[in-house]
């Protein structure tokens, strides 16, 4: 007898006890959207401050601007995500940008001879196919030094970098490709669809930032609904329960490195389309820009957090701060200044906000 | 008791997070020279109240008394200061640094030039590790302890602190009886000299052992604080889950079908040595050892977790060569890892974690369907009870208890043929215990053959069909089903 009523009222207890917890479940939904949507609304703020602050902002060719600024970041800030989830670091990504797009134009605007035969130069289709291969070849050599030597990420991919940037002014003899001479006098350029994929537009939308959508689009496909996301995610939340769970690590950070590297041959083609030519050279900066743009994005440095709509807002805050700045006429070494600290500013409101709203 | 003096007096202590009201309007008191156990179910909220307790969470509302005066706002520092010492759940070691410095942080020993004395350093560690008369060598690094050391050393590092409040949640839960023993010796030392212990366990047999008063907390309320003598396991039980348990050990008799895993001469450098034996289909083979004897690494390296080793593993019949947990799972074999912290991956959800496992042994392309794996956790929140009941929440917000449920279901739904379960029911609660070992015997009964891992004796002479023993890295004896506690704990023990 005393045992049922017991019961019923344990029952009731815990009904009261997840009553709060269904209100508190609509609050925590609102809070949780907010949370992941941080790097929105700080673009947001920024875009509406800028666009009472300067009356060119809001204009078209502007915004075409900043799209096409954006673009190159966007891409590399994709393929450096999925590296920093895992809970590496690629400080390679603009080196092989350079060197991927400055051995297709190579390739694409001279000519060899090898074994007799005259070669080249070779087609669009080809220049792009190569170029990928050299950025897929380098990522996975990036990958399997630091998944199999088990060397630090950050200096298996500085060290890299350095190494490409060097092969590429081997391979470009340090002269812009195709160089001014090269162009007048032999009509030598890049391929028009490549100039295309730099300046060009689709209805008036810069092309290069439907090549950007379609990188974060995919990015996030993978991270979200593919086995190989969900290993990136645990590896990087805890190495150890992904080992014991079978997960394989080696495998999984080499291909994500692989993954890296072809949107960063990606990005060096859109880049060197949008100067006209490529140089050993392009690109520089890059790589810091594609990891503040995850890390403003959401992506945390120790692994495990982090996704692609994230970055690209992120890579999005970068080029409207700049754009801002110029518009705004702000001296160029006080620009270095406030970008800095404004990356600074941003991750510390972000943690902040993370220990603030822990859900 | 002849004069009861209040060391520590909590009223009204309330606290909520997203989703869960965790606390609510707690009172409880601490008298000195008592040990107080804190008893109720997987996220009843006894961890919640001790972190409040020892500063690393902050209370909403709610007042806290220690020698009678009030104290505010409680950080991990100040809550030091006031004399109290928490051994945490989820322990805090540092891994990196070696047992010593673990148990004199922030308090070392330094020379006359300001450095460390490490040689006064270990000798002092070396004395508080025998006053808990275990054996461990100060200097080892603590990523190297099995989970039992590590749970010893955190308690000799926060008995040193010479607290007036211990705070000890679930200390026993990676510890065998033996060792057990001991660390209750030393509480009633301690006992003796006035300090005050709030003790959560859910091996309910420990509170007649050692216990004073007991509390019982339920869906973040207290039931009842009862002297310990007034009652009795049954009756705690009942105030805790609200609920008579049917029954412990839900043990089905099954027939033992044909050897599915097979072990021959296995061995690895002073861990284990020359070990044989057989599983069968159908059976669940038990394996008991105290501290250090070998049977974690044993299991880890049939697994291919730790791959220096020599030997032979076959399953169905098949060697396993490869020896890394991928083939393993590949070839039916799971397993449940020791620590906690080696399972779960905090910031995932509970779907997530669920299909791990799954996940590893399909190709990298392979796309997910998000709806179908959340039915399938589902599934698991419902048979196991996991508590709270919402499944898009990042594991690290649940109880430990909860947490321990999660990485079980796994293994659950992984179709091994072969499960190695290393204390499967760690920090489980009773009524979840019950449930756990129902599943087994459930997948006992459809032909699995599970090799169990337990430091508790009663359950693993409950659920076992044969156990092994295990003493210095050897196999030492074999024993059926119908073996006594002394029997067991005797072939384990050296003499
Ligand atoms: N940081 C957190 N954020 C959100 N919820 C939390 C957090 N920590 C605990 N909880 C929730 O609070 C409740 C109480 O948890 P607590 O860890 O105190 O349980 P417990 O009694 O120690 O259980 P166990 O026996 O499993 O260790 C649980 O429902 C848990 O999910
Ligand atoms: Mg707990």
């Amino acid at each position: 007898m005393s045992n049922s009523i017991e019961n019923e009222k344990s029952c009731a207890e815990t009904a009261d006890r997840y009553e709060i917890s269904a209100k508190s479940n609509y609050s925590s939904v609102v809070k949780s959207t907010l949370l992941k949507s941080g790097p929105i609304i700080a673009f947001l703020l920024l875009a509406i401050y800028l666009s009472f602050a300067s009356p060119y902002f809001l204009t078209g060719s502007n915004i075409v601007n900043i799209v096409r600024q954006t673009s190159i970041t966007a891409i590399l800030a994709i393929g450096q995500t999925l590296v920093i989830i895992t809970g590496g670091i690629d400080l390679s990504v603009g080196a092989i940008s350079a060197l991927s797009a400055s051995v297709a134009a190579v390739l694409m605007t001279q000519q060899f001879q090898i074994g007799g035969f005259m070669i080249g130069p070779v087609g669009v289709g080809w220049g792009i196919i190569i170029a990928m291969l050299v950025g897929v070849s380098v990522g996975v050599i990036n990958g399997v030094i630091v998944a199999k030597g088990r060397i630090p990420d950050f200096i298996a991919t500085m060290g890299m970098s350095m190494t490409i940037r060097g092969i590429a002014l081997l391979v470009t003899k340090g002269m812009p490709v195709p160089s001014h001479a090269v162009a007048t006098e032999l009509k030598g350029y890049l391929p028009e669809q490549i100039v295309w994929l730099g300046n060009g537009s689709i209805l008036g939308f810069p092309a290069s930032g439907v090549v950007a959508i379609l990188v974060v689009l995919v990015g996030w496909f993978i991270l979200r609904y593919t086995v190989l996301g969900r290993n990136v995610y645990a590896i990087g939340g805890n190495r150890d329960a992904a080992r014991v769970s079978g997960i394989n690590i080696v495998r999984t950070k080499i291909l994500v490195y692989g993954i890296s590297g072809l949107m960063a041959a990606v990005a060096g083609i859109v880049l060197s389309g949008r100067l006209n030519s490529a140089n050993a050279l392009m690109a520089d900066g890059e790589d810091m820009k594609s990891v503040a743009s995850a890390v403003i994005g959401g992506a945390n440095l120790a692994g495990g957090d982090g996704g692609a709509i994230g970055s690209l807002f992120g890579a999005l805050i970068m080029g409207t701060l700049a754009n801002g700045l110029n518009l705004l006429n702000v001296n160029a070494f006080w620009q270095r200044v406030v970008q800095g600290l404004v990356i600074i500013g941003i991750v510390l409101f972000d943690q902040w906000r993370r220990r603030k709203f822990k859900a | 008791m002849v004069t009861k003096k209040v060391l520590l007096r909590m009223e009204r202590i309330d606290k909520k997070f997203p989703g869960v009201h965790a606390l609510n309007q707690i009172d409880l008191d601490l008298y000195a020279g008592e040990v107080h156990i804190l008893l109720g179910e997987n996220g009843a909220g006894k961890s919640t109240l001790m972190k409040i307790l020892s500063g690393s969470l902050e209370r909403d509302s709610g007042n806290i008394w220690i020698d009678g005066k009030e104290v505010g706002d409680l950080d991990p520092e100040h809550s030091k200061s006031l004399g109290i010492g928490m051994v945490y759940q989820e322990l805090s070691l540092c891994p990196n640094l070696s047992v010593a410095e673990n148990i004199f942080l922030g308090n070392l020993p330094k020379t006359k030039i300001g450095a460390v004395d490490w040689e006064k350093l270990n000798k002092m560690a070396k004395e508080s590790l025998v006053s808990l008369n275990v054996s461990i060598d100060p200097r080892m690094l603590v990523r190297n302890l099995e989970v039992a050391e590590q749970q010893l050393t955190e308690i000799a590092r926060v008995i040193n602190r010479q607290s007036k409040i211990l705070l000890l949640d679930e200390p026993t839960s990676a510890l065998s009886d033996a060792e057990r023993d001991r660390l209750f010796e030393l509480i009633r030392l301690l006992q003796s000299k006035g300090v005050g212990i709030i003790y959560i366990s859910h091996r309910l047999n420990e509170i007649k052992m050692i216990g004073t008063r007991v509390t019982v907390m339920r869906d973040g309320k207290v039931v009842d604080t009862i002297p310990v003598e007034k009652t009795d396991e049954n009756q705690l039980i009942q105030k805790m889950v609200g609920r008579k348990l049917n029954e412990q050990y839900p043990k089905i008799h099954t027939k033992i079908g044909d050897k599915i895993l097979e072990i021959k001469n296995l061995s690895s450098e002073n861990k284990f040595k020359n070990v044989n034996f057989q599983l069968h289909s159908g059976e669940i083979l038990g394996i008991f050892g105290l501290m250090g004897a070998g049977q974690t690494e044993l299991a880890r390296s049939i697994f291919g977790l730790d791959s220096k080793m020599s030997g032979e593993v076959l399953i169905d019949g098949c060697v396993l060569t490869k020896h890394n947990p991928n083939d393993s799972i590949r070839h039916g074999l799971g397993m449940l890892t020791r620590d906690r912290r080696e399972g779960l991956v905090p910031m995932l959800e509970v779907p997530q974690n669920v299909t791990l496992a799954i996940r590893s042994q399909e190709s990298f392309g392979q796309i997910i369907k998000l709806r179908t794996e959340k039915e399938f956790a589902n599934k698991f929140v419902n048979s196991l009870q996991i508590n709270p009941p919402i499944i898009n929440r990042k594991v690290v917000f649940f109880s430990g208890g909860n947490q321990q449920k999660i990485i079980l279901s796994r293994w659950l739904c992984c179709e091994s043929k072969v499960l190695i379960f290393d204390e499967p029911t760690r920090g489980i609660d009773v009524a979840g215990k019950a449930d756990v070992f129902r599943l087994m015997s459930q997948l006992a009964n459809e032909g699995i053959g599970i090799v169990m891992i337990s430091s508790e004796i009663p359950e693993i002479i409950a659920m076992a069909d044969r156990i092994l023993v295990m003493r210095r890295g050897e196999i030492v004896t074999e024993f059926q089903q119908s073996v006594t506690q002394e029997d067991l704990l005797c072939a384990a023990s050296e003499f």
